[in-house]
């Protein structure tokens, strides 16, 4: 996938949380890297956290990393009943300073899960963004 | 600015009440007139903090508490924050006052939720998240604090233990407060022992979804001095914010939005955190109290463990946390929460809080956050 630079506007919104869901599907994270600064955002920050400026480009980056934190939810929110117990894991991406989190099944106890343990984006679906061991 | 005070505090009982929404905000806001000693036609503006009003089917609360106050063109602001919505509408009614504004506005939260179960609140509670990223991949709120605490114990060395001592400490609070929802003495056992809602927390380490109304009459010095020598000064007001989600912030183990807030507010007061007698904070799991006790600047990062263990926050402590049961026992009626501190405050600083009164406390803080500390609000009060 190449990288694009485009500029703030209303169709640029709505096409990026797509192209995010998309690339998750292909284990990757979709991020924006500001033009002026070079810091790196989520797609769902629309100006720099760091300076202010207002254009980014895409920047697909490899969703592999390590385990932050998490929970093992066993007290579900309506449509995850099925899913009982999984966990909610906030991982580190390789090499750069961003984080992201989602869903991960099969998770019973921590025991199966210690911080640190590494982990990669595997796609995204109605449970949201998923995560598996690596 | 005018010097802004408060000269009235009302609160239901929390827990689940029978009556309506309606009906539970405007008890509240009664006694808030009539401890005042005002009459409702002296109010010159409602502010009205509440979130889940769709759940009893009455949103717009503000227009139908003014108009059941028998002055329906007073105007009024109904003010949703999340688990913040109290502290933020004292925020807004505390700056229209202090802009002179308004010389006397009244400020009621409210809540009614507990009659929809554990799956509806569990649920639309989720909606405070930032969704795509947390409720959306099935994170519910004891999860986000849940991935807060395991963050915590590993870094700082900590225990489940530790955590739920904060709940033991909160509950022999509450067990002075009669209008607290769980009034129970409860062991650092029972708290292991409970269910596992969300690793590493358990229910006892979770406030419950609480129904209840809380109530205050804020006002200038000047208005204050011509009703009432029983009232409170407002000396320090902060607000802040943090990354909407856990993952856009550098420390999963503290709160930027509390920090913003409380140096705002010490800042205003001219005060620095050891001046604070004792303070009502936003525990909605036992894991919050420490790291906001910490954000607050009582403590050293990662220190708040060895106070707890010390005894250093309960009420004969050095600094007693949660004097009224805090979030954990008392409640949490989401959108009453905030204010519902500042009636702790009032009556603390007036000699209304019976046996959980603080030995001669002058000088409370409130501190309230919505979701995850995404907005959060700090305020501090003096007696006269």
């Amino acid at each position: 996938m190449q990288a694009a630079l485009f500029t703030y506007s209303k169709v640029y919104n709505l096409l990026t949380k797509e192209e995010f869901i998309n690339s998750a599907k292909e284990g990757k994270v979709l991020a924006r890297k500001c033009t002026k600064c070079g810091h790196l955002h989520l797609v769902t920050t629309y100006f720099c956290q760091n300076c202010g400026n207002k254009g980014f480009e895409n920047v697909f980056i490899e969703g592999k990393g390590s385990v932050v934190t998490y929970t093992i939810i066993t007290v579900p929110p309506d449509g995850y009943e099925k899913y009982v117990p999984y966990a909610w894991v906030v991982m580190n991406l390789d090499g750069i300073d961003l984080r992201i989190s989602g869903f991960m099944s099969n998770i019973q106890s921590p025991v199966d899960l210690p911080l640190g343990t590494r982990v990669k984006i595997v796609g995204y679906d109605e449970r949201g963004m998923l995560i598996e061991k690596l | 600015m005018e010097k802004v005070c408060v000269i009235g505090a009302g609160s239901t009982k929390y827990g689940k009440l029978q009556d309506s929404i309606t009906d539970i905000a405007i008890q509240a806001s009664v006694d808030a007139i009539e401890s005042a000693g005002i009459e409702p036609k002296e109010i010159q503006a409602g502010y009205i903090s509440n979130v889940f009003g769709i759940a009893d089917k009455q949103v717009h609360l503000g227009p139908v508490i003014m108009s059941d106050l028998g002055i329906p063109e007073v105007p009024s602001l109904s003010i949703e924050s999340a688990c913040g919505s109290g502290s933020v509408s004292f925020r807004e009614a505390y700056a229209n006052v202090a802009a002179g504004f308004y010389d006397a506005v009244l400020a009621t939260g409210v809540e009614k939720v507990t009659h929809t179960g554990t799956e509806w609140t569990t649920t639309y509670f989720s909606y405070c998240s930032d969704f795509f990223y947390e409720g959306g991949a099935g994170a519910s709120f004891p999860g986000l604090f849940a991935s807060m605490a395991r963050a915590y114990l590993a870094e700082f060395k900590a225990t489940e233990e530790d955590l739920a001592m904060v709940a033991v400490k909160n509950h022999d609070n509450g067990l002075l407060n009669p209008k607290a929802h769980l009034r129970k003495k409860i062991t650092i056992d029972d708290v292991m022992k409970s269910a596992v809602v969300a690793s590493p927390l358990k229910l006892y380490d979770c406030c419950p979804f609480s129904d209840g109304a809380s109530a205050v009459i804020i006002c200038s010095e000047k208005f204050a001095k011509e009703h009432t020598k029983n009232y409170i000064q407002v000396i320090g007001s902060g607000r802040g914010g943090s990354s909407a989600a856990l993952q856009g912030r550098e420390h999963i183990t503290t709160i930027p939005s509390t920090k913003i807030a409380a140096q705002a507010a010490y800042k205003m007061a001219g005060i620095t955190p050891k001046d604070i007698d004792f303070a009502e904070v936003h525990d909605c799991f036992t894991i919050a109290e420490l790291v906001d006790t910490e954000d607050l600047g009582f403590f050293e990062k990662g220190k708040a463990v060895e106070a707890v263990r010390q005894g250093m926050t309960r009420l004969n402590g050095a600094i007693p946390i949660n004097p009224s049961g805090g979030l954990k026992s008392k409640g949490h009626p989401i959108g009453a929460t905030g204010i519902g501190q500042i009636v702790e405050v009032f009556d603390q600083l007036t000699g209304k809080a019976g046996e959980r009164t603080v030995k001669d406390a002058k000088i409370g803080l409130t501190h309230n956050f919505g979701a995850t500390g995404a907005s959060c609000a700090v305020h501090i009060f003096k007696s006269v």
